[in-house]
């Protein structure tokens, strides 16, 4: 048949192509990575939300931030300030940043090494979210956990039984990191 | 504050290391995110030695559907599908105003982007990458791109990929949550909630709503239909079709085959050209071909619109006298022979004649080849009883075509010819000088 013949004369060339391609391809997916959290930073800065903030780190490199939250108010983190680390993928926004709470937190979300469990870092990420949008999904973490998947699971039940004990485990954990 | 006592088993860098892995895991896909159109029998044989009732349908789509192309199952393959398929079709158009009412039609879609509270500095992008690929179809079809290589390689880069398919997806989800009343039934979740969670999301499959909404928004404003194959265990021989897209039931159409979790493009056969010019060669083929005379194939009617042509059947040479006269010798004319009986020159100026001198080309993709032999060999030459006979098909009529009329100016050198020396009833032409 016709077509046959025609891609099969096609395909040789085409993945020489795509080889050949790779190198440049990869370095334009740096530039619209970059692009893309240059805008990010822009619009912080200037519309800024109330109790977060976020900076690229001094390395330069633009694919590690450093964030901070303050705990909502009628919460227990009411007050205390909460800083996070952002590492972006290659493919940003295509895939979702990797965010760690760098403070010692007690959640019931979060685990001991700062690692986080919310579904929009994972499975139901959308390239439309941004670090703005993941911190203020933090942040209503904070006051609402999610008790039916928890990595922390003793923290789950205080929170559900007792509030005072939960804050006093907050507050009991919690280290305010030195500025740098 | 002690740790859970199953996680002092690692250390804290190996549980990092290992949840690092864990993050970052995807199943390893093969193949490119779009491949070039292949053999649908390559399917057949993937199912040759299941289920009957997929083998029985895999084997059917393969002559229905000759060509597929294989869409990465990287939980994007139906939006890519479409993605791809709708440039493809749009490409194959070749219609340079039609890609460009297509690009604003699809920009100004961004209205509905703003409606649904899309922020615009973060959907640019994913439009920006769209209009790159309207943009490199455009320039194929100026230049005149045979193939859809350019929209193969567009694909299979990942990064601008995702931002093209992440584009469909917003434009999808907006157009449902401006359209709530079309698509809530047919959903658990409410729909703000399912747009956010099933659409909008980077590696969320399509599914039939989704896919519906995607077709109503964005594909049936360009004019385009969308057929889904199902290949399921269901009842009969061949793969179920249903058209998504009612509206649209002449346009070109984008054919899906769907088997569960997963979307491949498929392809009809090309229909057969819509070209006169094979039929008008064969025309110029039969009479450069000289097998069948030689087996005296051809057979001559004198008909009306024969008979109607001046001074044609006045000439002695022809009409019943039984002398044969070739068709063929416009092409071939005999060698000129140096024993011939020489005959008047004006003995065949007929005014179809002159008319005649003007030698056909034939042309060059005759589908019969054009033999350049020699005249009929002599012995094969036909008796005067069963001379060859010519059935002149009245195309050859026509004002257009009468140069390829048989009658010709070599003719009378042609050993058809009575006049000829070596024409079995050869009568040497007497020159009368009253004559005519």
């Amino acid at each position: 048949m016709d077509y046959t013949m025609e891609d099969t004369q096609n395909s040789a060339p085409d993945a020489l192509e795509a080889t050949k391609l790779n190198s440049s391809t990869q370095r334009n997916d740096t530039q619209s990575v970059t692009k893309r959290l240059q805008a990010e930073l822009m619009q912080l800065m200037l519309s800024p939300s109330p109790g977060i903030s976020a900076f690229p780190d001094a390395d330069g490199n633009l694919l590690s931030w450093t964030a901070t939250i303050t705990g909502p108010t009628e919460t227990p983190y009411d007050g205390l300030t909460l800083k996070l680390s952002f590492a972006f993928p290659n493919n940003y926004p295509y895939s979702p940043p990797t965010v760690l709470f760098k403070t010692p937190i007690y959640h019931p979300n979060v685990d001991f090494s700062g690692r986080i469990c919310l579904d929009i870092l994972k499975d139901k990420w959308s390239a439309v979210y941004n670090v703005q949008s993941v911190l203020l999904s933090l942040q209503s973490l904070l006051g609402e956990p999610n008790n039916a998947s928890p990595l922390n699971a003793q923290a789950a039940e205080i929170w559900d039984s007792d509030q005072e004990e939960f804050k006093r485990h907050v507050l009991a954990r919690h280290k305010d990191l030195d500025d740098e | 504050m002690t740790n859970p006592s199953n996680m002092n088993a690692l250390s804290q860098d190996e549980m990092q290391r290992f949840q690092k892995l864990s993050n970052e895991f995807e199943p390893d896909v093969p193949g490119p995110l779009v491949s070039p159109k292949q053999s649908s029998h390559a399917i057949a044989m993937e199912y040759a030695n299941a289920d009957p009732t997929f083998a029985t349908k895999t084997s059917a789509l393969a002559i229905t559907h000759p060509m597929t192309r294989i869409m990465k199952g990287d939980g994007n393959c139906g939006w890519r599908a479409v993605a791809f398929g709708y440039f493809e079709t749009l490409f194959n158009l070749r219609d340079p105003m039609r890609v460009q009412r297509e690009l604003d039609r699809i920009k100004s879609l961004n209205t509905l982007l703003d409606q649904v509270g899309q922020q615009e500095e973060l959907y640019e992008i994913f439009v920006d990458a769209t209009e790159d690929i309207f943009a490199q179809t455009l320039t194929a079809i100026h230049n005149g791109e045979q193939d859809e290589t350019f929209l193969i390689n567009a694909f299979n880069d990942e990064y601008n990929s995702s931002a093209v398919i992440t584009h469909f997806r917003l434009m999808t989800s907006a157009w449902m949550r401006l359209n709530p009343h079309r698509y809530q039934a047919f959903l658990s979740p409410p729909l703000d909630q399912y747009c956010s969670q099933r659409i909008e999301t980077v590696r969320t499959e399509i599914d039939e709503v989704g896919l519906q909404a995607l077709v109503d928004g964005v594909i049936e404003g360009a004019g385009f239909g969308v057929e889904i194959l199902y290949l399921d265990r269901s009842e009969g021989d061949s793969v179920t079709p249903h058209q998504l897209s009612p509206n649209c039931p002449n346009g070109a159409t984008i054919r899906l085959l769907y088997r569960p979790g997963h979307y491949d493009i498929l392809y009809q056969p090309d229909p057969p050209p819509v070209n006169m010019a094979p039929i008008v060669n064969f025309q110029y083929g039969m009479t450069s071909n000289y097998t069948p005379w030689d087996q005296g194939a051809l057979s001559f009617d004198v008909n009306a619109h024969l008979m109607s042509i001046p001074n044609l059947m006045a000439d002695s040479a022809f009409g019943g006298m039984g002398a044969p006269m070739s068709p063929l010798s416009s092409v071939s004319p005999a060698p000129q022979s140096p024993y011939r009986v020489s005959p008047p020159h004006d003995l065949y100026q007929t005014p179809m004649q002159s008319h005649a001198q003007v030698q056909p080309m034939p042309p060059v993709s005759a589908p019969t080849p054009v033999m350049p032999s020699a005249p009929p060999p002599m012995t094969t030459l036909p008796n005067r009883s069963e001379g060859p006979q010519i059935r002149l098909n009245p195309l050859v009529m026509k004002p257009n075509l009468s140069h390829s009329l048989p009658v010709t100016s070599p003719f009378k050198n042609s050993p058809y010819n009575q006049a000829h020396f070596q024409n079995q009833d050869f009568e040497p032409i007497h020159w009368e000088p009253h004559g005519r």
